[in-house]
């Protein structure tokens, strides 16, 4: 029984990186930019979700305006920050989304203070018992949540104007362009969605434990770097095997590395270990 | 004497053939052109000398060692030179730098000997001589990016002249440059050529091919369709239909 | 001015010197050979453990220096080869990565204070004067090998490699070789910032080697200008003075780091150095970005 709630539990934690994870993949294959800030809009989400549905008392409207709201900063941050630097080298957007991230954060805790704030409302401590299986409600609707974005992401990717465009630019820009596809648009798009996927993944975080803090985007924002290099960089699939694969070795790894390694650790022992023997990553071409 | 043997050469780029079964021969002291109508395969052809491509299969050989397992700088170290038709100067140092440190190449091919060093004088008088030669020394002191592109041309050529090569292999160095220009560089080349060094000249500049290059190798679709004396080649039935359907397809 | 130096002006000079040192001798990977690395506290770290676990074997600090930036300068080559099989995105990470591991393997470490520290460490035996002597010693003797690096064949090579290690390839350079060397140089002398970080405050905790650490680092060398050495000196010396002397920019002192990262990167890619030159270019009337980053 253990070793499959540890795998459900590496499950739920593997969904969140998902979600995380699939935006920065998707933005790094348009732009060749590592977005780092991505977790500080993750947690952006996570506050406004709070502090909304608090205010409202309905955690369906705070979710909502969350990822609208995130979304657009989404854009609002590629404009500012991304675009001017694209001609640069790459090391250079690198750094800004990194000094971003950092003052993000900070930005959090200078106004919101170092604490967390939690929700009002207490129904997401309850269980759910299906056979013998008991799991957290906050535990099933991180992984309701995963597979309904999942989905609605491979139909966005798969059926839509914006993910052929995505995948005409990512494999060749001046074709694509050629084409006549707006790429300018194309950027705009997958930033929005990018953000708003980082939304809800914070919104959910905040409800599985039901508190939201300055520096919750810490350990997504350098696990997910570590999720899209194992699914080969710009490959969508690839990082949503990742992050489940990684969740689920993290769960089983803290009951046999525990003694000698941090969790934390865990997922860049794996990279650094998946790098030596496949440079381009577990799902990377070539 | 051959100093470079191609040997059934083949490339591919996932599924597309770049280059197949292409054999060929260059001997010591040789001007060698090398033509073909756009997307021949040419420039590969070169890549795959230098080592920046690797042959699906097939072997590189150099003076009778096969290199094909070799990496690039190991080929640049052993006097093969590249000059890339678009061009790559290192752009955060001047023109006169690019060519200077090309020049070093007998202080930088070990490390321990390269942090041992500091002296740039010998290396930077030759660099000039090898600017003015290549006629851009009133741009020495100037940042690649400040340079026209006929210019940036012939700093590749003057970069790639620096390492001293036993085999110069030139992509295009003559594109973008007006007719006094290429006439002039070309000459350069004949004149390198006569001092002994060895060279494949990619050129679309048929008129200037003609005129230097007494052998050419002719590659179309990734196949080398012709090799002979230049002006057999460029009557050659075969070749004269490669480049006008490529000129029909084009219009 | 030596036999007056009170307790707080002593640990000013060796903190200021520590960051120094950190900072140029990032600069040298970073800076000089263009390898971008977010795991720069892992080397400075390991310097700190090492010292401490070798002071404890009895080794006098002088000789503990040099050992520790050996086993600083291990890790770095382990870092470095990994480094020669991944793309330039992927270092960024993997370094990053290395930083965490290092971080997460201390913690569980009882034998190096796990979570508690590591308090033990014996006294250098210089005095404070003495002590300060030697850091200071260090800045200059490390400033002057980075001048000397940058000069030499060595330097020239580093900056191709930066520019464009493909290119650089095709003149004959051994790409491997040369990253190898900024790896192995630069994380020496970040072992050896440790190892006088480590005698200097006899207390080690794994979050002193956080990648918070590793990003302050960055910062000096990006806001200096990347190769710059004066610009990398003047950036460390005024980011750890600045929050000791500006009670508001103590408290806000990471977010001026993120804030200053963007600034710099947005609007002078350069930092300081490439700032300055571009001002005396323009007075002198020279075209821009002449030199560029690289004066």
């Amino acid at each position: 029984m253990l070793y499959i709630e540890l795998a459900l539990q590496g499950l739920v934690n593997g969904s969140m990186y998902a979600i995380v994870a699939v935006g920065l993949t998707l933005i790094y294959g348009l732009l060749r930019v590592l977005h780092v800030a991505h977790a500080g809009l993750f947690t952006l989400g996570a506050y406004i979700t709070v502090l909304l549905t608090n205010a409202t008392g309905s955690l369906v409207a705070g979710t909502l305006i969350s990822m609208l709201v995130v979304g657009i900063v989404g854009m609002v941050v590629y404009r500012l920050l991304y675009e001017p630097l694209l001609a640069q080298p790459p090391y250079v957007a690198l750094i800004a989304s990194i000094g971003l991230f950092i003052a993000m954060e900070e930005g959090y805790r200078i106004i919101f203070g170092p604490y967390g704030n939690s929700f009002a409302s207490t129904w997401l401590t309850e269980r759910v018992t299906l056979g013998p299986f008991s799991m957290a409600a906050a535990d099933v609707a991180m992984l309701l949540g995963a597979i309904v974005l999942l989905i609605f992401l491979a139909v966005l990717m798969g059926r839509t104007r914006l993910g052929m465009a995505w995948r005409a630019t990512v494999t060749d820009p001046a074709m694509a362009r050629s084409f006549g596809v707006d790429t300018i648009k194309v950027r705009y798009g997958i930033f929005f969605v990018a953000s708003v996927f980082a939304a809800v993944a914070g919104s959910l975080v905040a409800v599985l434990n039901n508190l939201v803090e300055p520096t919750m985007g810490d350990v997504p924002s350098y696990k997910s770097l570590a999720i899209i290099v194992l699914g080969g960089l710009g490959n969508v699939t690839g990082t949503l095997l990742a992050s489940l694969l990684l969740g689920v070795i993290e769960a089983y790894g803290t009951i046999y590395t525990g003694a000698y390694l941090d969790r934390d650790a865990i997922a860049f022992v794996f990279l650094i270990a998946v790098l030596m023997i496949r440079p381009q990553g577990l799902f990377g071409a070539r | 004497m051959n100093v470079l043997t191609l040997e059934a050469i083949s490339v591919r780029f996932g599924g597309i053939a770049a280059l197949t079964s292409v054999g060929m021969t260059l001997k010591q002291g040789e001007l060698l052109g090398l033509i073909g109508p756009n997307g021949a395969g040419k420039t590969t052809l070169l890549r795959t000398v230098i080592g920046v491509v690797r042959p699906t299969q097939g072997r590189v050989v150099l003076r009778g060692d096969d290199v094909t397992p070799l990496s690039v700088d190991m080929r640049a170290r052993r006097g093969i030179a590249l000059t890339h038709q678009i061009v790559k100067p290192f752009r955060s140092m001047t023109v006169l730098d690019n060519v200077v440190f090309a020049a070093g190449h007998a202080k930088t091919g070990n490390v321990l000997r390269a942090l041992g060093t500091r002296s740039r004088s010998e290396e930077t008088q030759r660099a000039r001589q090898l600017l003015e030669l290549v006629g851009i020394d009133r741009y020495a002191d100037a940042n690649p990016n400040a340079l026209p592109l006929g210019a940036l041309k012939r700093l590749e050529v003057a970069r790639a002249l620096a390492t001293d090569p036993k085999i110069l292999l030139l992509d295009e160095p003559l594109a973008g440059l007006n007719h006094i220009e290429a006439e002039r560089l070309a000459d350069t080349f004949v004149r390198l050529n006569a001092d002994g060094v060895t060279m494949v000249l990619i050129e679309h500049n048929l008129g200037q091919v003609a005129r230097i290059c007494p052998r050419v190798v002719v590659l179309d679709n990734g196949k080398k369709i012709g090799e002979g004396a230049t002006r057999d080649m460029l009557s050659d039935p075969a070749v004269v239909a490669a480049y006008i359907g490529k000129e029909v397809a084009h219009a | 001015m030596l036999p007056t130096l009170g307790a707080y002006e002593v640990s000013l000079i060796v903190i200021v010197s520590v960051n120094v040192m950190l900072a140029l001798s990032l600069n040298i990977i970073t800076g000089l050979c263009g390898q971008v690395s977010l795991g720069h506290a892992a080397f400075f770290g390991v310097g700190a453990y090492a010292a401490a676990v070798l002071g404890n074997l009895g080794v006098p600090f002088l000789v503990v220096l040099p050992l520790a930036g050996l086993v600083g300068c291990l890790l770095g080559l382990l870092v470095g080869l990994a480094s020669l099989r991944v793309r330039a995105d992927f270092l960024a990470i993997t370094t990053m990565g290395v930083g965490f591991v290092f971080v997460g393997f201390v913690r569980k470490q009882n034998w190096l204070g796990a979570e508690m520290g590591l308090s033990n460490i014996p006294d250098h035996g210089l005095g404070d004067a003495g002590f300060v002597g030697v850091c200071l010693a260090l800045v200059v003797a490390i400033a002057l090998l980075s001048a000397y690096i940058k000069r030499s064949w060595l330097g020239f090579g580093f900056a191709t490699v930066a520019d464009d290690e493909d290119t650089s390839r095709t003149l004959g350079i051994d790409v491997a070789a040369y990253k190898l060397t900024a790896f192995v140089v630069g994380t020496f002398l970040a072992g050896v910032a440790g190892a006088t970080y480590a005698y200097f405050t006899r207390f080690l905790i794994p979050g002193a080697f956080g990648f918070g650490v590793s990003i302050s680092i960055l910062a000096m060398v990006i806001v200096g200008g990347v190769g710059s050495i004066w610009g990398v000196i003047v950036a460390a010396v005024a980011l750890t003075l600045l929050p000791e002397f500006i009670r508001v920019v103590n408290d806000y002192k990471i977010f001026i780091y993120g804030v200053l990262l963007v600034l710099t990167m947005r609007l002078s890619p350069g930092g300081l150095a490439g700032l300055v030159g571009q001002l005396s270019a323009s007075r002198a009337e020279m075209p821009p970005r002449s030199a560029g980053a690289q004066p």
